[in-house]
């Protein structure tokens, strides 16, 4: 069993608030994402659980076990940072076994683990390698085989494969999680992109300016976004401002139906939108159809010139400048202080023909 | 197009000569010249010819041997206390940050501000005999310590106080190599502070401790004020005895041939110098 709980943690740089009041409670074998904009604290986090910083406030346990001012190295915590921090002076094996060393492992067990996690990583064969005559990937396999060949309570993971290109990144993410299932290992996994956070995690800890916004499946973070910060930043989402008031919201010339008055922030993914005929009601003029080939997105505007994005079948093409109905399925209300409201509209409108490429 | 791109590339390589060509004629002029002329003249004499009579005498003479040993000596140990004195206060400043950190540069940087001369004299007026720490003692009715003034001691202390600066500037360059986050993937591990330093930083800064040792040595080994003013009279130092020669006993001749000897040994350390940069550079690419 390896669970985290951290109770009121809190972490002031001088007069510099990283962290506020946090309580989280993360399972044994879980792997959590903390996932926030830069300066969101997330990093300020990690380093808050694996002893590298002291909180201001609070506790932290491990196992039951309060580590709250216990350095990194009595933590049953090994972290993966961004920039890999390989030291480049020892070769591959001698990195791996650095942990090991220091713990006074007879020679043949080290030479045995080192080998056995290499395996797992994929980078059998490779120990006698520098750093320096690796690829950026395997630098980073190699980081991820020098903490796991301690065998660590918890994996604390540091925007891993933020210096990573795209298509590497997405095969390590996919790699990591499958080492972690394999391992059952406790895992805290700091991004701020929310596709890797939404790909790789259990649950996702949405931070923002050193609080936490919401906590949640990533399922559950998309669909229901407890903040507009939460809404905002989890997926596409067209976030417009608007008034509440006579059973309707009203925001950049839409009207659509809303309990409550005052002002409010009214939240629609883009793929909530669906396109009607124009005489059809809610018209908006297209300023530019994107195609990614597994859909299609539309920038478009609302009679007040409000951007609004409208994702939709990748068949369908319009042309900048038309005039297209659109069709509401589903929005969220924000108000301060108050539970988001979410409504959903139970009319199915056809749009016209597709039209397809020649 | 091409015959553009040429004449622009041939356009860079001329400024790029020009560039060189002012300090290279200086180095020319003003070093490898007067050095030049120095070698020959301790071993050509016009009329007579080639002799190295000069030098013999320089390593058959038990007081310019003295004198040699001595700088070694001093030049050795004052590199080294250098470096021991200036790694602490550098591993400080490259990992922590705030006003104390700014506070600890600054007065480690403070000897860089401060002419030789006042250093000698200041060092007189606080550790010579009947200075500030006598009068201390005196007064608190211990018993005096013996002065490190005008024993090759006084040297070395003013020495180390007068070249911590530099020797920390280098250090801390040095250090800049060294990733906080590869420090704390080894904390992470388990390491300690002695293990630290002695596995992770130590073998990423090796260069800029041979770099900073090279440029130590090359000062020390000429250095004339500090030894002049605070060391001992005999045997004395490499710098101070070229200066007597020469003024004093009115003999250019052996003067230059010290100056060459001199030379020698900090062209050797010079080596060294060249060697370092060349393999850090290999190993930053």
């Amino acid at each position: 069993m390896a669970q985290v709980r951290l109770t009121g943690i809190a972490k002031a740089f001088g007069k510099v608030t990283a962290l506020d009041a946090m309580d989280l409670v993360i399972d044994d074998g879980e792997l959590v994402c903390l996932l926030g904009p830069s300066g969101s604290g997330k990093s300020t986090l990690l380093r808050v659980i694996g002893g590298f910083e002291t909180p201001s406030e609070g506790t932290i346990a491990i196992d039951g076990v309060d580590v709250t001012h216990l350095p990194p190295e009595r933590r049953p915590t090994a972290m993966v940072f961004q920039s890999h921090a390989l030291w480049s002076h020892m070769t591959v094996h001698g990195n791996i076994a650095f942990g090991l060393k220091l713990r006074r492992l007879p020679r043949t067990e080290i030479r045995e683990r080192v080998e056995k996690v290499l395996d797992l990583v994929g980078l059998a064969g490779y120990g006698a390698r520098l750093p320096s005559q690796l690829s950026g990937g395997q630098q980073q396999r190699v980081a991820l085989a020098r903490s796991l060949v301690i065998e660590p309570k918890i994996l604390l993971l540091d925007e891993p494969f933020a210096s990573l290109d795209q298509h590497l990144r997405e095969r390590l993410r996919d790699e990591v999680r499958d080492i972690q299932q394999r391992l059952g290992i406790t895992a805290v996994f700091v991004t701020h992109g929310q596709d890797e956070a939404l790909a790789i995690s259990d649950r996702i800890v949405v931070l923002a300016d050193g609080r936490m916004q919401q906590v949640g499946r990533p399922g559950e973070i998309y669909a229901e976004p407890k903040t507009a910060f939460v809404a905002g930043f989890i997926g596409a989402m067209n976030m417009l401002d608007g008034t509440l008031a006579e059973g309707e919201v009203v925001a950049g010339g839409l009207r659509l139906a809303a309990e409550g008055a005052g002002p409010a922030r009214l939240a629609i993914r883009p793929e909530d939108i669906a396109l009607t005929e124009p005489e059809d009601g809610r018209t908006v003029t297209v300023r530019r159809m994107i195609d990614f080939g597994s859909h299609v997105v539309i920038d478009s505007a609302l009679a007040d010139g409000t951007h609004l994005r409208i994702q939709t079948d990748k068949t369908i093409r319009v042309e900048a400048g038309e005039r297209v109905g659109i069709h509401v399925e589903q929005w969220t209300v924000f108000r301060d202080g108050e539970a988001p409201s979410r409504y959903r509209s139970d009319t199915v409108r056809p749009f016209r023909e597709v039209r397809r490429y020649a | 197009m091409i015959a553009a791109l040429r004449s622009g590339a041939m356009g860079g390589r001329l400024s790029g000569l020009l560039l060189v060509a002012l300090p290279v004629a200086l180095l020319i002029w003003l070093v490898l010249w007067p050095v030049l002329q120095a070698m020959v003249g301790t071993v050509y004499f016009p009329g007579t010819g080639f002799s190295i009579a000069s030098y013999t005498y320089f390593f058959t003479d038990a007081y310019s041997l003295r004198n040699l040993w001595l700088t070694l000596w001093v030049t050795a140990l004052t590199s080294v206390l250098r470096v021991v004195v200036a790694m602490p206060i550098a591993l400080y400043l490259r990992f922590r940050t705030g006003s104390i950190a700014a506070l600890v540069q600054a007065l480690a940087l403070f000897p860089m501000f401060v002419p030789s001369v006042l250093v000698a004299y200041a060092f007189i007026r606080v550790l010579g005999p009947n200075g500030i720490v006598d009068t201390v003692l005196v007064a608190l009715h211990l018993p005096k310590l013996m002065s490190p003034y005008l024993t090759p001691a006084g040297p070395i202390i003013g020495l180390v106080w007068d070249g911590l600066p530099l020797t920390l500037l280098l250090l801390l360059s040095g250090l800049g190599r060294v990733s906080i986050a590869s420090v704390d993937a080894a904390r992470d591990l388990g390491a300690g502070s002695w293990t630290l330093f002695t596995r992770i930083i130590l073998p990423r800064i090796q260069s800029s401790i041979i770099v900073t040792l090279a440029f130590n040595v090359l000062g020390l080994f000429s250095a004339f004020t500090l030894p002049f003013l605070l060391g001992p009279a005999s045997p004395e130092m490499m710098g101070p005895y070229m200066q007597r020669t020469f003024s004093d006993n009115a003999d250019p001749l052996n003067a230059t041939t010290q100056a060459v000897i001199t030379f020698a040994f900090c062209a050797a350390f010079g080596l060294i110098y060249v060697r370092a940069i060349a393999k850090g550079r290999k190993g930053t690419a």
